[in-house]
């Protein structure tokens, strides 16, 4: 019986004890995330007076460049400033770093790398639980930006960044509602074919004017001895192949097929766009231009080497060859507009120094932009009023070159959509790479997948 | 003379003892594994099967779980499907060369030394092991086209993780080189414990090598290889990072997993109650071959 009993005492102690714990932690974490709303309530009323602030500071003619709030930052402050760069490219990002602090002594910055697949990771569940890893975020996916931002966890920029001080079309990938949530940093652009001028004058080659002159160029290249394929693939998920597939639909179909894609308003399926697939680019895979994938950084030393001739990149490519002066690219014939795309800074709502970050987020989407562009990240700015002599001097030659022509910049189609289906067109595309007899059911699972399609029913 | 009194001080002890267990295992194991099959069910509302229907009737070859439009074709067959095939190619490969190598080894002179850099496989982490098989089968750096290359079979000599017909099966032969350290060092470890006196008697009344392997030192490493069986499939089933690094899935979903399907919903749609859903899925399955281990290990 004694033993029944203190069985029962146990057992009822150990009930309670849990109970008794699992309240307590209950309670502690509902009046932490009571407290947490109401900071956040408080961070949200700041951001829109600063907002409204820099309305009013518009409207009375006062100087625009720095937000009004910059001047209530008192005390030092340390922001964490989250971004996917790395090696040499955090050492690009550093002087941006650097310049800033040098600006704002009362402001340090900490520098946290995360790439967007990991923030994807990360954010959604910190943000859940109201609060942030970093002040400040910078991520190339403007989707993932606006998708937070219907979540309600990101700091309204409406007033502070003026869409018509950036290029065109490239604050309205991170608008929703009318509301501004990304700051845009400098941008790199996917221009073309690159090629080094070193081979082509010594093989004699010249850039295309025409499709007969590119198919017939690509000819030429594969009877060079030593040259495994004219044209190296890129591979790493499979976003090199996307960027050829969207160069050359843009060439084909014009620059708003991107757009009329992401709505669904044209379809893979449909007969102008398996045109282009069928007509051009399939060929030339089945005829053996371009290489099989190849993990894209080791593609850029093989290009270099001479194995392949061209290579389809963005302008970063400057950036991670010996001699920068011996690169140029060519497009399409008849190409009209090139892919571009920006990374974006973003505030959460849950940073405790709001007007700190607001400050080094207008730095970033300004002055910083100038210093990155000026560095061999190879970049452009996004910022209209950035001066063109500033820019690293590779990058001025594919500026000059790009805004010469009167080239339609066009945001990146599956940056735009993101989400599974980027990483499905990613995909399929090195699908279509190594099985071109599989294009129908290619473009069929990209139209049936595509949410905007889908969405449409 | 009754002895109640030690019996009721040890009730108390065990109370003392268990609550502090019980409390981490129901923050870190219970919660959040009950927070993960009710997020599953989470529809927008209320509680519904929706989010187990949509994952399973997924008609995406990259988040399929069953593929029909693949059968009959090489893969994608959907990712639940590979990982069937994983473990009916996977297992018995592991198995019997772990048995074949530790069998082989032991008493060997440098067996020891040839034992530790087959074990190699199983140290490294699993991420730089997804990126060594991609290299193994890449046509121009690695050894296994090369060698089919060498054997003049084109068709091989090619990179294996690009092509829908040859990734998965390079992932499959890949996790046999990783895993088959552990299958080796369990046996290493069962054959020890065989006494030598029943081999010994055994040759005394004439049995042969082959004899005694089949019908002495194999019925003997039962208990061995039911754990190099469990295990394996345990691993086989949950297997996420080396296809992650090594083809992210592709080409065209031929070597997607479960694990794999399960982190596109939660980090690519942002669709955590799918991902959830997968989670209580793949988290059944494991407990088939899970339960059958704990079952024979509380049975002794």
């Amino acid at each position: 019986m004694a033993d029944k009993a203190s069985l029962a005492i146990a057992i009822i102690a150990i009930i309670i004890a849990v109970i008794a714990i699992g309240y307590a932690a209950y309670t502690a974490s509902t009046l932490s995330s009571q407290i947490k709303s109401i900071n956040n309530k408080l961070s949200a009323i700041e951001s829109r007076i600063g907002s409204l602030e820099h309305r009013v500071s518009t409207l009375t003619a006062r100087p625009t460049a720095t937000p009004t709030r910059t001047a209530t930052v008192t005390g030092k402050v340390t922001l964490t400033v989250i971004g996917p760069w790395a090696g040499k490219e955090a050492k690009y990002f550093e002087k941006v770093i650097q310049a800033f602090e040098a600006e704002h002594p009362n402001i340090k910055i900490k520098y946290v790398i995360r790439r967007a697949e990991e923030l994807a990771q990360i954010l959604p569940l910190q943000f859940s639980a109201h609060t942030t890893p970093g002040d400040v975020i910078i991520t190339p996916w403007a989707w993932f930006i606006v998708k937070m931002a219907k979540e309600g966890h990101v700091v309204d920029l409406t007033g502070i960044i003026k869409p018509s001080d950036y290029i065109d079309g490239i604050v309205e990938n991170v608008m929703w509602n009318g509301h501004v949530y990304g700051a845009p940093f400098t941008m790199w652009l996917k221009p073309g074919f690159w090629y080094r001028k070193s081979f082509f004058k010594k093989y004699g080659l010249h850039v295309p004017k025409t499709w007969e002159d590119f198919l017939n160029l690509l000819k030429k290249i594969k009877k060079i001895p030593g040259i495994k394929n004219p044209i190296v693939s890129g591979d790493s998920k499979g976003w090199p192949l996307s960027d050829i597939v969207e160069h050359f639909l843009l060439t084909f179909l014009g620059p708003d097929i991107t757009y009329k894609l992401v709505h669904c308003e044209v379809k893979f399926t449909d007969p102008e766009v398996e045109n282009v697939f069928k007509t051009k680019l399939v060929p030339l895979i089945k005829e053996g231009y371009f290489s099989p994938p190849i993990e894209w950084t080791t593609a850029i030393e093989k290009w270099w080497a001479g194995e392949y001739a061209l290579y389809f990149m963005g302008t970063w490519i400057a950036g991670m060859v010996p001699n920068a002066s011996d690169i140029d690219f060519f497009w399409l014939p008849g190409d009209k507009a090139i892919v571009g795309g920006a990374d974006y800074a973003f505030i959460p709502k849950y940073t405790k120094h709001l007007q700190a970050a607001l400050t080094f987020l207008k730095f970033l989407a300004t002055e910083g932009q100038v210093i990155h562009a000026s560095t061999p990240a190879g970049k452009i700015p996004t910022w209209k009023k950035a001066p063109v002599d500033k820019i690293w001097k590779p990058m001025q030659s594919v500026y000059k070159k790009v805004t010469e022509a009167g080239m339609k910049i066009v945001p990146d189609l599956d940056d735009t959509i993101g989400g599974h289906w980027q990483t499905l067109f990613w995909d399929q595309l090195k699908l279509l790479w190594v099985d071109p007899s599989k294009l129908p059911q290619i473009l069929k699972t990209l139209t049936e997948q595509l949410p905007a399609c889908k969405a449409k029913g | 003379m009754p002895v109640a009194g030690p019996r009721r001080v040890r009730w108390g002890v065990l109370a003392v003892f268990l609550t502090p267990a019980l409390i981490l295992l129901t923050a870190f194991v219970i919660a959040p594994i009950l927070g993960t099959v009710a997020i599953s069910f989470e529809c927008k509302h209320g509680f519904c099967l929706k989010n187990y229907v949509d994952v399973i009737t997924q008609q995406s070859p990259d988040l399929a779980l069953i593929y029909p439009p693949g059968f009959g074709g090489p893969p994608p067959w959907g990712a639940l499907i590979h990982n069937i095939v994983w473990i009916l190619i996977h297992v018995p490969l592991t198995t019997m060369l772990g048995l074949i190598i530790a069998y082989l080894l032991k008493d060997t002179l440098g067996g020891s030394f040839i034992k530790s850099i087959i074990f190699i496989g199983m140290v490294i982490p699993m991420v730089v092991g997804g990126l060594i098989i991609r290299f193994m089968f890449d046509k121009y750096v690695g050894i296994v086209p090369k060698i089919f290359q060498f054997l003049g079979v084109k068709s091989l000599a090619i990179t294996w993780t690009s092509y829908p017909q040859t990734a998965l099966i390079a992932l499959i032969l890949g996790s046999v080189w990783l895993w088959t350290g552990f299958s080796m060092t369990i046996y290493a470890a069962a054959l020890e414990t065989i006494p030598r006196d029943y081999i010994e008697a055994a040759k005394v009344d004439g049995a042969s090598e082959r004899q005694i392997f089949f019908k002495i030192i194999l019925p003997l490493l039962k208990p061995a290889t039911l754990v190099v069986v469990l295990m394996t499939i345990l691993w086989d089933l949950k297997i996420f990072d080396i296809v992650f690094v090594a083809t992210l899935g592709g080409p065209g979903g031929a070597s997607t997993v479960m694990a794999l399907v399960m982190y596109m919903y939660f980090a690519r749609e942002l669709d955590f109650a799918k991902a959830a859903a997968v989670a209580v899925l793949l988290a059944l399955l494991t407990l088939i071959p899970g339960v059958y281990m704990a079952r024979r290990a509380v049975k002794g």
